[in-house]
């Protein structure tokens, strides 16, 4: 059952973009190519569900030899685990949800067909880079959704901004993939195969090498994770996504929030087996500082859309910070809920864009005058509160009005079920306790790091989790911030708030199911972390082995049944206790010496970790309040006193200006280089050529035809004209000396034959 | 009358005919000299056939008549292309007829 369901899972989507590519080579358009693509989703998502019940804890991969060069021959094939099975859930329900929720927002578009084509396409690249087996497949399926992203993000390519979003998203994801590409050649190079699993596979191979090889394994694993660094938007490749927001709110919601870049997370928890201990810590520091600098960066943005972008940004890195410690199941179950909750914030400000944006439609004209005179009143209220107008305006941020966050304000009255659903998904990407998926997800992260620090005693792991604390605490804060200014207060602009209004149902209907998603009982439907269970790093040391055991919802479980002794509460969150003991004892028996030891350990970790970050989010969101609700604090003065600081998060750590002054100047640079170069040598070189062609050598072949050919000829025509014009004298052309000598002729012949 | 005096009387003839043929200046004189040639063979052949051959074998009669016929037809064609050449070049002079000279 396993094959014809992973097929009709990747055809559907497939099968609904190609009915689209084939009406266009015919020039017809599909009639309703919105419908046929959200029932290929809805199809791919039963069968992604019917999928959960074939789950086995070991799989083989379902292969079938694809092309042979030589004596190397390339499979492609299907590789089903609890890995695969919930990324397919994840991927296959946000997009259904995505392209209902499209249905509304994109209506009236004039390209209304070809988005939902695109998102199709976008689909079937994601779920065959999620099932496929082999390397080589995850790199087919990986640039796929790389071009998706760019046809997407470039959707509206009218608009310049959006032309250059899609060109540097697909560069800068570009730069990753190639040293993706080189860290695969070097796997291959050593191990003659891109297939993961099966005896010749390269985790099999990996675990038999000897410990002289770590580095050159550590290189290739960091290399593999250059291409993550690319599509999951860490530092310092990370300043593609906050430029993706051009595109259409869904596409950020599906591409840029849920799936695609999580698919970086997904490639490195798959290479988990080849992760080395100083790869494993290069990817938890990338991860940390990426969740640092995009959380500070999201603090001073205006822009609702950039805000969840630098959030998108800063939660990857909590994933990629969860895997490097080998918070293996914790790193697969934040990208799990974030998804689901990323999904419904995006959704949510598209919503909220989508109300201003109508009014846009409605009365164009009256509003474009209004939105002059805004601006500039808009940039000098500005100036007063933040003094920092001139490198707003300097920079070029300029923020659509329907996406400014200083145009709303109060809207929690005129779109309440917006309000809730988002208000849902700040609470869980904040971190509130108990209630909301996101609490368990990050704090599984924060304990798995945390443990790891107490065991290894690692200054490391200890500066991790202060960071990956501080930026908890800072993600409360800009995400209630985000709250407060839209939501609560008074309309900051009362025309725009007069007109806006509450999403239609098929956009609103889509929320309220991510809001449900957003609680953690939905997640463990699918999320049964029984079976997720760490693959074996046999690089790392032993005692690390005991920290993966940390399953994030097993402690809280433990915490809530320690607390409220309710097996009810427990049976709820769908966990089986005799599967997690069985597995718990099966790790005992294989590191009998380390288990206790690692199970005493995690307990105080978690319990630590949990503590501090409900007392590091509820700080965030009680500063959130004070500054943006309550105003009992002064934003602006805070910004003029650590105005360098403030100055640095609003240049989003000149990042760009870093790019832009030294990469693309250099290269600038180098290309005029390289045309001088061409200007002055290639091209001397031919012209030199020409020159000693023409001049020299056709000269001489020139002059030896003209003196030495041409004079053989003229010369023989010269005898031959002389000698016929000597002879031409005989032909006198008078009859009778012609007869005369023929005469003679015969009186000579009679002669000669009477001599004879 | 023997062979002799018929094959010294054809010699006259012919060269008579000869003489004329390179020294007249007129192409009706040359034309009657070609005839002169014509008939002296024709006087050859009769004279060989009645001489030289057995009496009952007449060949050389009959080829002396077809030279006279031969003649007659030569004459036609000749004057003919006298005529085109008076058109031509308004004289019958050979030696003012010198296209051909090289």
């Amino acid at each position: 059952m396993v094959i014809p369901l992973i097929s009709l899972i990747l055809l559907c989507p497939l099968a609904a973009f190609a009915v689209f590519g084939l009406m266009s080579l015919a020039r017809r358009s599909v009639p309703r190519q919105d419908y046929l693509s959200t029932a290929a989703m809805l199809i791919a998502l039963v069968c992604s569900l019917l999928l959960l019940q074939h789950v086995v804890p070991n799989p083989s991969p379902h292969t079938v030899e694809w092309i042979a060069i030589g004596n190397v021959s390339f499979s492609m094939g299907f590789y089903l685990d609890s890995v695969t099975a919930i990324m397919l859930i994840v991927v296959t329900l946000v997009s259904s949800l995505v392209h209902i929720f499209s249905m509304g927002y994109m209506h009236g578009d004039p390209r209304y067909p070809r988005f939902f084509a695109f998102l199709s396409l976008f689909s079937f690249s994601m779920l065959f880079l999620v099932v496929s087996d082999n390397l080589l497949g995850i790199y087919i399926g990986w640039e796929l959704v790389g071009l998706c992203s760019y046809l997407l993000i470039g959707f509206w390519f009218e608009k310049d901004s959006a032309a250059n979003a899609c060109k540097k998203a697909f560069l800068t994801t570009r730069v990753g993939d190639v040293g993706m590409f080189i860290g695969m050649m070097m796997l291959f190079t050593k191990f003659d195969t891109l297939a993961l699993y099966g005896e010749e596979g390269i985790f099999a191979q990996a675990a038999g090498l000897n410990t002289g090889d770590m580095v050159w394994l550590s290189i290739a694993g960091v290399l593999i994770f250059c291409g993550a660094i690319g599509k999951s938007a860490q530092v310092p490749l990370h300043t593609w996504l906050p430029d993706a927001m051009e595109g259409p709110t869904p596409v950020s919601a599906l591409i840029h929030a849920a799936t695609m870049v999580a698919a970086g997370v997904y490639l490195t928890a798959r290479m988990f087996p080849i992760l080395t201990e100083t790869s494993s810590l290069a990817i938890a520091y990338i991860g940390g500082i990426t969740a640092l600098v995009a959380a500070t960066i999201a603090i001073v943005r205006f822009d609702i859309k950039r805000v969840l972008a630098y959030s998108t940004i800063s939660q990857l890195g909590y994933m990629m910070l969860g895997i490097g410690v080998g918070s293996y199941v914790a790193g697969l179950f934040h990208l799990t809920t974030h998804a689901f909750f990323k999904a419904l914030l995006f959704l949510g400000s598209g919503s909220v864009i989508h109300a201003f944006h109508a009014m846009h439609a409605h009365n164009h004209d009256e509003h474009d005058a209004h939105e002059h005179a805004h601006a500039g009143a808009d940039g000098h209220e500005h100036t007063h509160e933040h003094g920092d107008s001139e490198l707003a305006h300097a920079h070029g941020s300029e923020i659509p009005p329907d996406q400014d966050m200083r145009n709303m304000g109060g809207l929690r009255h005129k779109m309440p079920i917006t309000f809730a659903t988002m208000l849902i998904a700040t609470l869980s990407i904040s971190g509130v306790p108990v209630l909301f998926s996101g609490f368990w997800s990050k704090d599984a992260i924060l304990g798995g790091v945390l443990e790891r620090a107490m065991e290894w005693n690692s200054v490391h792991h200890y500066l991790l989790f202060g960071i990956a604390l501080f930026a908890a605490g800072i993600t409360a804060f800009y995400m209630f911030r985000l709250i407060f200014m839209t939501f609560f207060g008074e309309p900051r602009n009362q025309e725009m708030h007069d007109m806006a209004h509450e999403s239609p149902k098929v956009m609103t209907v889509p929320l309220l199911v991510l809001a449900v998603l957003s609680f953690p009982i939905v997640n463990k439907l699918w999320f049964n972390d029984a079976y997720v269970t760490p693959p074996k790093q046999p690089h790392v040391h032993a005692p690390a082995h005991a920290g993966l055991q940390s399953v994030p919802t097993r402690d809280g479980i433990a915490r809530l049944q320690n607390t409220q002794d309710s097996k009810g509460t427990f049976s709820l969150f769908g966990v089986s206790e005799a599967l997690a003991d069985e597995k718990t004892a099966v790790e005992d028996g294989a590191h009998d010496t380390h288990a206790d030891e690692g199970h005493h350990g995690h307990s105080p970790a978690h319990n630590i970790a949990m503590v501090l970050s409900i007392i590091v989010a509820g700080l965030g969101i009680l500063l959130s309040w004070l500054f943006y609700h309550k105003r009992t604090l002064s934003a602006a003065s805070v910004a003029t006193t650590f105005r360098p600081l403030y100055n640095i998060f609003w240049n989003k750590y000149y990042f760009d200006e870093f790019y832009n002054g030294v990469l693309v100047a250099l290269t600038v640079w180098k290309a005029r280089l390289f045309a001088q170069f061409d200007g002055s040598v290639v091209d001397g070189i031919v012209n030199g050529v020409g020159r000693v062609t023409r001049d020299g050598l056709a000269a001489f072949t020139g002059a030896f035809d003209n003196r030495v050919v041409d004079g053989i000829v003229n010369r023989v025509a010269q005898v031959t004209w002389a000698i016929g014009g000597r002879i031409r004298r005989i032909q006198t052309g008078a009859i009778q000396t012609y007869l005369l000598v023929v005469l003679a002729g015969i009186v000579a012949l009679i002669l000669i034959f009477r001599a004879l | 009358m023997s062979l002799q005096n018929y094959l010294v009387i054809s010699a006259i003839l012919f060269t008579l005919g000869i003489f004329a043929v390179l020294t007249r200046r007129n192409a009706i004189s040359i034309l009657m000299g070609i005839e002169l040639i014509l008939n002296s063979c024709n006087l050859n052949f009769a004279a060989f056939s009645r001489f030289v051959t057995p009496p009952e074998n007449i060949d050389g009669q009959i080829i002396a008549i077809f030279g006279i016929v031969l003649a007659a037809a030569e004459a036609a064609v000749f004057l003919a292309i006298i005529l085109a050449i008076y058109r031509e070049f308004g004289s019958i002079r050979p030696n003012e007829v010198d296209t051909l000279k090289g």
